[in-house]
């Protein structure tokens, strides 16, 4: 065949371009160890998230000194969890997957961008190292509401990450004279112990009891009150615990009314 | 009375089937053209009179009117001018002609009809899910049937084609194929090959599965068997541009072609490297093994080397041309071009964007490089150029070339011609240029409102604000090009019959076919490779693909986006009711 010498060249020129990109592209995603999203993960019945360990309850699970998981459903048109919050410093597996249609989970600005399809689940891993908020969005038509598809994911600073929970127990109402209880469970979700301090402040007085909870344990505190020392009528309480509170009001009353069920 | 040799003079019969058939693409280019400023204005802000959610309707009218029936009836027109003229023959049964031009026109008009009648609620016929219809999303079994019975038409066109040649064959024995023919039946080949993916995808499990013959579909099964046609369907629009860069434009460049082998080497490289790829636009899903995905990536890089050659043979081209006109000097010789000519300057702008969009294309390739970019703002900007310019314009500008051989009719206006080129040309600068930048700010594409309650889009450089009123602006002043266009079409028409028309021929050739190894002209073995890549390319995803998530998948149910909106409505609703009362209930716990 007859081919003219700048022809020649500008061949030779083509295949060194091409194969120089797939080098460069080969050293980037496989030599630099740069995971990309695969079949690494097993398939999960789209029906049956609700009974799923990791998706039942979608979360952030912490897995190592700085090692997270965080395991996200997008559906029809919301992301959960929502916000995402994870601490800087840390690295975080992200486990998507969708009970309904093709999704996408993507961080907007950054390159961590992954299809959700229903029945598989797509796993990314990424390095958070400043502290910043960012957008999820679905990038993938999903249906009449796609536009509306949003999240957030924040990266707080690592000492104000926590992964505490506060929930609390109280009576509504007591006899002046009995005593009222109120039970302060706090969960400790991450792996190292909690040390803190649980207070009451209820009338003008405030309890506070220290604790520690060891990581992925819950301990309950309670609080016992004489009626007769706040009185009657209705007093308001709150529980806090470093920044989670919670609150409500007890009713002391002569007496209880009747037809109240036990 | 002096008779002229158009094309019309030669094959009046075969005219007036091309004329038909350019003049459907016109009419799928209209209503893409009206859909497509709607979407524009919509997104960008400027302008909203629908309901967000009839957005994905006017998108997948858009999608689908331009990319499957205004490409491919002017490529079906091209491609029976080129095997006609090319072998100096007629089609060998006119009746078999129209049949499949009947077949594409039905096909299209049943998906156009499901589509369109999203717009009301008067039937629950429905089939806005974009022109990519991945599954669960559910479009009505009309939108596919529709699908199937254009696809059908168009492998009968091909047999057509294939006919002509094998009867011209027999006659001429010892000759080699003719340049435009053998790039027709090399294009066919590819084309044979990619349809069976959206075949299977359509016959086997979307169809049955909209008819409730079958419960569940694949999702991934689905979505890959699409991209398996996905992508070649992109060199499908190219190709009819490719040939008239090959045959029309060193011609209207006042020369003749650099090279006719060269150009059969690249499109039996197209014919081998097209279909193994569609998988670098799965890059993101989960399901696929990595290695899957670099298969597909090295095939993709070396499919730039096609393009590559062409571009070097255009330019090669173009430069003999102008120098056959006195060009002189390094890079003088580019103001002896034609530039008046609306059909040269609208080639050599869609040649010129072309290459800008095999830069982008180039990031979107690169697998890594992909997670910044996919599904983004991005992607539209970058095809935008390439089917939305390379090959639109193109198309638009050859037009001016072919009216008159298939009317009979002088061109309406050449000056009008030459300003809608050079308009489409600017109007796509902006607006595609700020897509791209809008992307790499991870604006998302397919969305009614590109803005979001809990963030905002940061620019480094100027603003989500100019960024939105670039592409309003370019959506304008491409409207405002289709407009000029859609003049000089009817202006033509309507013009009387004129017998000084140019005569019906295509470029000569410096370096003939007689330069070229028999072996380019041996179609069974190119066919062959072509297969055996596909099946080294897709065997193993396939297959695990359905050893994974089964044939039919999991089990999911379908989301018929005929019903879509009340379905979904009432799912936001009662969701949102759920969610508050969770929190009221929650907040009783506490207290
Ligand atoms: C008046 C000229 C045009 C305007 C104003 C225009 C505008 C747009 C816009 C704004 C989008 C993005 C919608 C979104 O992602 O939300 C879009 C999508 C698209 N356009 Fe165009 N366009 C024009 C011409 C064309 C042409 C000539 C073609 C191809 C031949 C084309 C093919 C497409 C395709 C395939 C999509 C994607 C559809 C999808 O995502 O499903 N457009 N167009
Ligand atoms: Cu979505
Ligand atoms: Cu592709």
């Amino acid at each position: 065949m007859n081919v003219h010498t700048y022809e020649k060249v500008w061949l030779i020129g083509a295949m060194v371009l091409i194969v120089g990109f797939i080098v460069t592209i080969t050293y980037g995603s496989v030599g630099l160890g740069i995971a990309m999203v695969d079949d690494s993960e097993e398939t999960i019945e789209p029906s049956e998230l609700d009974e799923d360990e990791r998706f039942a309850d979608p979360r952030v699970e912490q897995v190592g000194e700085n090692e997270y998981e965080a395991y996200v459903v997008a559906q029809t048109f919301i992301f959960q969890p929502d916000p995402i919050e994870v601490p800087a410093g840390s690295e975080v597996t992200f486990y998507v997957t969708s009970p309904d249609v093709i999704h996408s989970f993507s961080i907007v600005g950054t390159n961590v961008n992954t299809m959700v399809i229903p029945g598989e689940v797509a796993a990314m891993t990424v390095e958070f190292d400043e502290p910043g908020e960012y957008g999820v969005v679905c990038n993938e038509y999903c249906g009449s509401g796609h536009h509306t598809m949003e999240g957030e994911l924040h990266v707080v600073p690592d000492e104000e990450f926590d992964m505490t929970e506060l929930s609390v127990e109280a009576d509504d109402e007591v006899e002046t004279g009995d005593e009222a209880t109120i039970e302060v469970e706090v969960e400790n979700r991450m792996l190292e112990a909690l040390e803190t301090t649980v207070a009451l402040e209820i009338g003008d007085e405030t309890l506070e009891e220290d604790v520690t909870i060891d990581g992925g344990e819950a301990e309950t505190t309670t609080f016992t009150i004489d009626s007769a020392d706040l009185g009657e009528g209705d007093h308001d309480w709150t529980v806090t615990v470093d920044d989670y509170e919670d609150s409500g009001t007890l009713t002391v009353a002569d007496e209880l009314e009747e037809d109240d069920d036990e | 009375m002096t008779m002229s040799n158009a094309y019309i003079d030669d094959f009046p019969a075969e005219a007036k089937l091309v004329r038909t058939a350019f003049y459907s693409s016109f009419l799928a280019l209209a209503l893409g053209g009206v859909f497509g400023i709607i979407q524009t204005l919509h997104r960008t802000g400027y302008y909203r009179f629908i309901d967000s959610a009839d957005y994905y309707t006017v998108l997948t009218a858009h999608g689908v009117f331009l990319v499957i029936s205004f490409t491919i009836f002017f490529l079906v027109g091209v491609f029976t001018w080129a095997i006609t003229t090319s072998l100096d023959r007629g089609v060998e049964d006119l009746r078999f002609s129209w049949g499949w031009y009947g077949l594409m026109a039905t096909g299209i008009t049943l998906s156009g009809v499901a589509i369109l009648a999203g717009f009301t609620d008067a039937t629950d016929i429905s089939a806005s899910v974009l022109f990519t219809f991945y599954a669960p999303l559910q479009a009505h079994p009309m939108f596919y049937l529709g699908l199937v019975l254009f696809v059908v038409g168009t492998w009968l066109a091909g047999a057509d084609w294939f006919r002509s040649w094998w009867a011209w064959k027999q006659e001429n024995p010892d000759s080699r194929i003719p340049l435009p023919t053998f790039m027709v039946l090399t294009t066919m080949l590819m084309w044979y090959i990619a349809t069976l993916g959206v075949a299977a995808a359509i016959l086997l499990f979307l169809l049955p599965w909209s008819l409730g013959l079958v419960d569940s579909v694949n999702p991934l099964l689905t979505r890959t068997l699409f991209w398996f046609f996905g992508h070649p369907v992109v060199y499908f629009w190219l190709m009819p541009a490719y040939m008239m860069w090959y045959v029309l434009l060193p011609k209207v460049s006042g020369g003749k072609l650099f090279s006719d082998p060269l150009a059969r080497v690249v499109f039996v490289l197209f014919l081998i490297l097209s279909v193994p790829t569609g998988i670098h636009h799965q890059y993101l899903d989960p399901g696929i093994a990595e290695g899957f995905k670099f298969i597909a990536m090295t095939n993709t890089m070396f499919l730039l080397l096609p393009s590559l050659l062409t571009a070097f043979t255009v330019v090669a081209s173009m430069e003999h041309g102008a120098r056959q006109r006195g060009g002189e000097g390094y890079f003088g010789w580019l103001t002896a071009l034609p530039w008046r000519d609306p059909v040269f300057t609208g080639m050599a702008l869609a040649g010129l964007m072309f290459a800008a969009a095999g830069f982008s294309g180039m990031i979107n390739a690169g697998m890594n490089i992909n997670y910044l970019v996919h599904n983004t703002f991005w992607v539209v900007g970058h095809f935008h150029l390439t089917v939305g310019t390379a090959v639109a314009l193109t198309f638009m500008a050859v037009t001016y070339w072919f009216l008159p051989q298939i009317t009979g009719r002088a061109l309406w206006s050449r000056s009008v011609a030459l300003g809608q080129v050079v308009l489409w040309f600017v109007g796509m600068t902006f607006m595609s240029n700020a897509m791209h930048r809008g992307g790499l700010l991870g604006v998302p594409r397919r969305t009614a409102e590109p803005q979001y309650d809990g963030f905002e889009f940061e620019a480094a450089v100027g603003s989500m604000g100019e960024l939105q009123a670039q592409i309003a602006l370019g959506g304008i002043l491409l409207t405002l090009s289709l407009v000029l266009f859609f003049a000089n079409v009817f202006g033509t028409a309507l013009n009387g019959r004129s017998d000084e028309l140019p005569a019906n021929e295509y470029a000569g050739t410096l370096s003939g076919p007689e330069d070229a190894p028999l072996v380019l002209d041996n179609l069974k073995l190119w066919t062959a490779i072509a297969v055996v890549l596909v099946i080294f390319a897709y065997t193993f995803p396939l297959l695990s693909i359905v050893d994974r998530g089964g044939l039919f998948g999991p089990d999911i149910n379908p989301l018929p986006v005929s019903l879509e909106t009340v379905h979904l409505l009432a799912f936001v609703l009662e969701s949102h009711v759920t969610g508050t009362l969770e929190s009221i209930a929650w907040l009783g716990v506490n207290r």
